[in-house]
């Protein structure tokens, strides 16, 4: 009982950030439906961008190594998004929105070739750049708990890192939802993904809105890619382990539902704790796709998934 | 106020529009009718900008239409109403609205534009946290119809409003359609394929056949005509 409980509070710490890393590209394929295959190469940028703002650029000496960490992750949030910004701009926006609307398959065969393209190319300069040695971002919290409990004698304990990580995640996630559903930023972006040729009509500019949906997917991702670094050591191929959760993650939860792929990412979170409880710790991605075969087995559409598709 | 002067368009190299001339003059309703594939919708979407035109040219109130980019259209003051009423399925009504409103007009009108719209169309108010994706298909266009109103449009183009609905929704939309011309003067511009009731609530009207304007008059001479008494009216 309390290994479970102690698998269940971990599977909710770590589901939360899998979500948030699952959002950044489920608002990228929502609104663009636009397929990224470097999603994970992006959130591997985000990783060591937030490792060299808090260790090189000072933010260690001003914020200490507490909080440090979470104001270099923070920031790291808006690099990406100018990063991914210019990324559109100069690449993704040639094989996507309203230049191609008018051809066969929406050019999606051009934009898996980009994207597997830029892929590569970040994986590797990242192996020139940063080099093949394992880095983290340290912080005591990461090897330290708090106690909750005792509740008719057990206890269970939450490491703190990963904890405030839940906290950051949750937040964002908050921000993120009251971005889309009230403002009319997040009004145009939904419009735009559910039929842009009447987004268009409207006055609303397609592009534009796909380049503001690619920007903030990668801001979004890279921030839970720093959080997910307080507790994982990462290296410059680490997007490929990744990138494979965050896309069961959006399609649990329903493609093109942005909500949804928070409660994807979520429940591979809770999956892959729970199955250390009765399997090794080598099968816990095998019982995260078994459990993603059982699910879209029986609920193909996803979560949050809507069978009726875009007119 | 909309000046069409020879324009040619089309998919790849089939044209689908060929020399075509249409005027619109401010406060005109204007109906364009013809028999499916005439290339009706061809032409209101190379007003709007996602058809893109071989030949020809398109000027609103001075403005040469084709140097402005697709989204900055609906900012001068056109409002499309598309075939198939394309509103926001995952919206709900008053979002739908919103979209309608991108426009600095509609933006600054915005109150009095709603109060109107829901008088016009009672059934937006009510229905106005509901998806727009539940509702029927003449709740659909009626709320394509206040969509493009909303962003307090000088010339509102209809896409075929009467498309896939029962004959008595579609005369309820007519009537509408007439009763906020009579209140607003706004112009108007109908496409049809219910050629009797279009050319009778119109001012003038334009046969299209094939991509070419066969046949251009007002109202009465339309109507009149042998052509047209024959093809369309069934007299």
């Amino acid at each position: 009982m309390e290994g479970f409980l102690q698998a269940l509070a971990a599977g909710l710490l770590i589901g939360a950030v899998y979500g948030l890393m699952c959002v950044g590209l489920g608002l990228i394929f929502g609104v663009m439906r636009v397929i990224n295959f470097a999603h994970g190469d992006f959130m591997m940028l985000g990783m060591y961008t937030a490792f060299y703002l808090f260790t090189a650029a000072g933010i260690q000496t001003l914020f200490g190594n507490a909080v440090g960490p979470f104001v270099a992750i923070l920031l790291a949030g808006p690099v990406l998004a100018l990063f991914g910004y210019f990324v559109h701009r100069a690449l993704i926006s040639h094989v996507s929105g309203t230049r191609t609307a008018s051809l066969e398959g929406e050019g999606h065969y051009a934009q898996l070739i980009l994207t597997l393209g830029i892929a590569l190319i970040l994986q590797n300069g990242g192996l020139i750049v940063f080099g093949s040695v394992l880095a983290s971002i340290r912080t005591p919290l990461s090897s330290s708990a708090w106690e909750l409990g005792p509740f008719f004698d057990m206890s269970i304990f939450l490491n703190k890192a990963r904890s405030i990580d839940m906290i950051v995640s949750l937040a964002i996630m908050v921000f993120l939802s009251l971005l889309i559903t009230r403002t009319r930023i997040g009004k145009s972006l939904r419009a735009a993904a559910d039929n842009p040729t009447a987004a268009t009509y409207m006055g609303i500019d397609v592009d534009r809105a796909h380049r503001t949906a690619f920007a903030l997917g990668c801001g979004i991702t890279a921030i839970a890619g720093g959080l997910l670094a307080t507790n994982y050591p990462f290296h410059p191929f680490v997007g490929l382990e990744y990138v494979i959760v965050m896309y069961a993650g959006v399609v649990l939860g329903g493609m093109g539902s942005i909500i949804g792929a928070f409660w994807g990412g979520m429940t591979i979170g809770l999956v892959q704790q729970m199955s250390t409880l009765i399997l090794p710790t080598q099968l816990q991605n095998a019982a995260i796709f078994a459990v993603f075969l059982l699910i879209i087995f029986f609920r193909p559409q996803g979560f949050f998934g809507r069978m009726v598709e875009r007119t | 106020m909309l000046r069409i002067e020879r324009l040619s368009a089309g998919y790849s190299a089939k044209p689908v529009l060929n020399d075509v001339s249409i005027n619109v003059g401010a406060g005109q309703f204007v109906a364009i009718v013809g028999p499916n594939g005439a290339g009706k919708t061809t032409l209101f979407k190379t007003i709007s900008g996602i058809v893109k035109p071989s030949g020809g040219a398109i000027t609103f109130d001075g403005v040469d239409l084709l140097a402005v980019p697709p989204p900055q259209r609906a900012h001068l003051g056109i409002a499309h109403v598309p075939e198939g009423r394309q509103v926001f399925p995952s919206l709900t009504v008053m979002e739908n609205l919103e979209m309608g409103a991108m426009t600095e007009s509609g933006r600054r009108d915005w109150q009095a534009n709603i109060e109107r719209i829901f008088e016009w169309l009672p059934v937006l108010k009510e229905r106005r946290d509901q998806f727009a994706g539940t509702m029927s298909g003449g709740q659909q266009q009626m709320l394509a119809i206040g969509r493009g109103l909303a962003s307090s449009p000088k010339l509102l183009m209809l896409d075929e409003p009467s498309m896939g609905l029962a004959p008595s929704t579609a005369d309820f939309i007519f009537e509408r359609l007439i009763e906020i011309r009579r209140q607003s003067g706004l112009t108007m511009l109908l496409v049809e394929q219910r050629v009797a009731e279009a050319l009778e609530s119109a001012d003038h009207g334009y046969v299209l056949e094939a991509g070419h304007v066969v046949l251009e008059g007002n109202n009465a001479t339309l109507r009149a005509d042998d052509r047209v008494r024959k093809a369309y009216l069934g007299m």
